[in-house]
């Protein structure tokens, strides 16, 4: 029912949007469909990663790269997640058996090391970046407005949350559960936590490819410096704000964020205040949210409010 | 030669920053088992105050100082917030360095602005067996050296040395004889602040400093760093003055485009073989 709800409340939203508020509809959709890979990452398989952004920035160029040599746009969006999960897979088999903070150093190491070669790559447009990629088009039909770009964002992150709402409830869901409470005993049962780990890396990596195609498609420009190291720090605060392990979590926490950086840019960028000044406050928001969160918060926003919820439920029966 | 013998000098020199950087994180991670991503914040504050005390016209020696205090000062309050509440997990302290780290961003914008800063270090030019170079890698050579030897000297000889070893080896143990572990904790930031603060400092003239310059001095010192396994400091200076001559040596005969990945690849290398020879399972200290 809460479910229904909130899908229908998703789809009329984009309808109700000013135009100029669209985009960052459409942005922060997207960042919601990483965001879910991230919390699928860090509160079922017990992971940080620092460079999801990486995989972004895999299926953007992945789908970018294929639309602009005349691929149709559809296989070209379709490659992005592929290619990205492929890559992980690649990246994870040696890296994963890095626990903790080794891991999200060697994940950020990634990450700069793409970075840097993007920027050397003439092929992929070099630091300048690649341009002139096609509008989305299925087709005939050519997507334009920012409306289509925000109803296939809504799209993806469905299909993200669908996927991982399947995987959380599923065997090996439950495995990679018992596995990041104790991987020794996990193992011990019988769950192949080293497969489920890689499975479940290259999933959050085919949901962050497959937002990036998108997110190509929707600014036809991708440059190295759009997929920055604080990018991936920003999903994992989206992620630990939200709450990790739930559903509701990263669209929350994705939701919360970009809206507050998006009143304070709005507030920073009104006459008489300092060219810095959004920049600061985002830098800010991030810092604050992020360190209270795990220090007062540690579950997350979404499992506080429903304590909460669940609180008052209970006062209200007992009373009466 | 001539051109082998300048690149191995300032290579030292680069590395001898990394080394610092590494041992910040070293003593803080022997101490209180955290990882502390804003170790590469501590560099960039304590250069930015230096460059502005040095603008307001201070001496050389009194501003540097300054930056460094700056950076002891920055350690204490990332210790205080990292780990000063109770039952603070190692995981969890790691997630708020990494947010007192974009925290100090929001701070170093405000102040200094985003653009790239520097200042004169040791004027003039070097002749070593034949190589030209800037004499400020000679300077950071010179400070690093006693730098490390005070630093085995303090954790060997003195009572507060023997203490943060102590908590270092055996926390339980450590608490059963009286020494304050999260006072130790404290004590290790601070000094990892002040050793990430000279870092920057020292470094800062040969390398302009930007508010985001933190991610490369963090990645490579803790490349530098994991060789030791995060626990010996005198492994992070071997590790850090490696990364640099290796990083100098492709920048030189490679193209300068390829450094990054040198130092980056070298770590992962290195942590993977690590994982692979002590199995998927850390062993805890008991």
């Amino acid at each position: 029912m809460r479910l229904a709800v909130a899908a229908v409340a998703a789809l009329v939203l984009p309808l109700l949007l000013p135009e100029r508020h669209l985009a960052t509809f459409v942005l922060l959709t997207l960042a919601a469909a990483v965001t879910v890979g991230v919390s699928l990452l860090m509160g079922y398989a017990g992971q940080v990663s620092l460079g999801q952004a990486s995989f972004s920035a895999i299926g953007a160029y992945t789908a970018g790269l294929l639309a602009v040599h005349g691929v149709p746009p559809v296989p070209a969006l379709l490659a992005a997640p592929i290619v990205a999960a492929v890559a992980a897979v690649l990246i994870g088999f040696p890296l994963l058996r890095l626990r903790g903070h080794h891991l999200a150093f060697a994940t950020l190491a990634v990450q700069l090391i793409l970075l840097s070669l993007l920027a050397q790559a003439e092929w992929a447009g070099g630091a300048i970046g690649l341009q002139g990629i096609p509008r989305f088009s299925v087709g005939d039909f050519s997507l334009r407005e920012d409306i289509g770009y925000a109803y296939l964002a809504l799209l993806v992150l469905g299909i993200a949350l669908l996927v991982s709402r399947n995987v959380v409830s599923s065997r090996p869901g439950r495995g990679l559960r018992a596995a990041a409470t104790s991987e020794i005993a996990a193992a011990a049962s019988g769950v192949p936590v080293g497969g489920y780990r890689l499975v479940v890396f290259a999933l959050s990596a085919s949901f962050a490819g497959l937002a990036g195609g998108v997110y190509a498609f929707y600014l036809g420009y991708l440059a190295p410096g759009s997929f920055p190291v604080l990018l991936s720090i920003e999903y994992v605060v989206m992620a630990v704000v939200g709450g990790l392990g739930t559903l509701a979590g990263p669209v929350v926490g994705a939701v919360l964020i970009v809206v507050l950086v998006q009143v304070l840019n709005t507030l920073g960028t009104m006459p008489g205040m300092p060219d810095y000044a959004p920049s600061v406050l985002s830098y800010a928001v991030y810092a604050l949210l992020l360190v209270g969160c795990v220090l007062f918060l540690p579950r997350g926003v979404v499992p506080a409010l429903r304590a909460v919820a669940d609180r008052g439920v209970a006062r209200r029966t007992g009373a009466g | 030669m001539s051109d082998l013998v300048g690149y191995l000098v300032t290579g030292l020199g680069l590395g001898a920053g990394f080394a610092l950087v590494a041992s910040g994180l070293v003593a803080i991670y022997r101490v209180t088992r955290v990882v502390n991503f804003a170790q590469g914040a501590f560099a960039v504050l304590a250069a930015m105050l230096t460059s502005s005390l040095l603008g307001a016209g201070l001496p050389h020696g009194v501003a540097e100082a300054g930056g460094v205090l700056l950076g002891a000062a920055a350690g204490l309050i990332v210790g205080v917030v990292a780990i000063g509440r109770p039952g603070t997990s190692p995981g969890t302290s790691l997630i708020v360095t990494l947010g007192l780290g974009v925290l100090a961003y929001a701070i170093e914008v405000l102040i200094w602005g985003d653009q790239p800063r520097s200042y004169p270090g040791v004027p003039g030019v070097a002749e070593v067996a034949g190589a030209r170079l800037q004499a400020h890698y000679l300077l950071i050579l010179a400070v690093t050296g006693p730098v490390f030897a005070v630093l085995a000297w303090f954790f060997s000889r003195t009572d507060l040395g023997k203490a943060l070893s102590a908590c270092a080896s055996n926390p339980y143990a450590a608490r059963v004889v009286g020494i304050s572990v999260r006072r130790m904790g404290l004590h290790a930031f601070v000094l990892g602040g002040a050793l990430g603060g000279l870092a920057g400092v020292l470094t800062t003239p040969v390398q302009q400093v930007t508010f985001d310059s933190d991610v490369a001095l963090i990645v490579n010192g803790f490349a530098a760093a994991v060789l030791g396994g995060l626990t010996r400091p005198v492994v992070a200076l071997a590790g850090g003055l490696l990364l640099g001559v290796a990083q100098t040596l492709v920048a030189g005969y490679g193209g300068g485009a390829y450094q990054v990945e040198v130092a980056l690849v070298l770590m992962l290398t290195v942590m993977i073989i690590q994982s692979a020879r002590s199995g998927p399972v850390p062993a805890t200290a008991s």
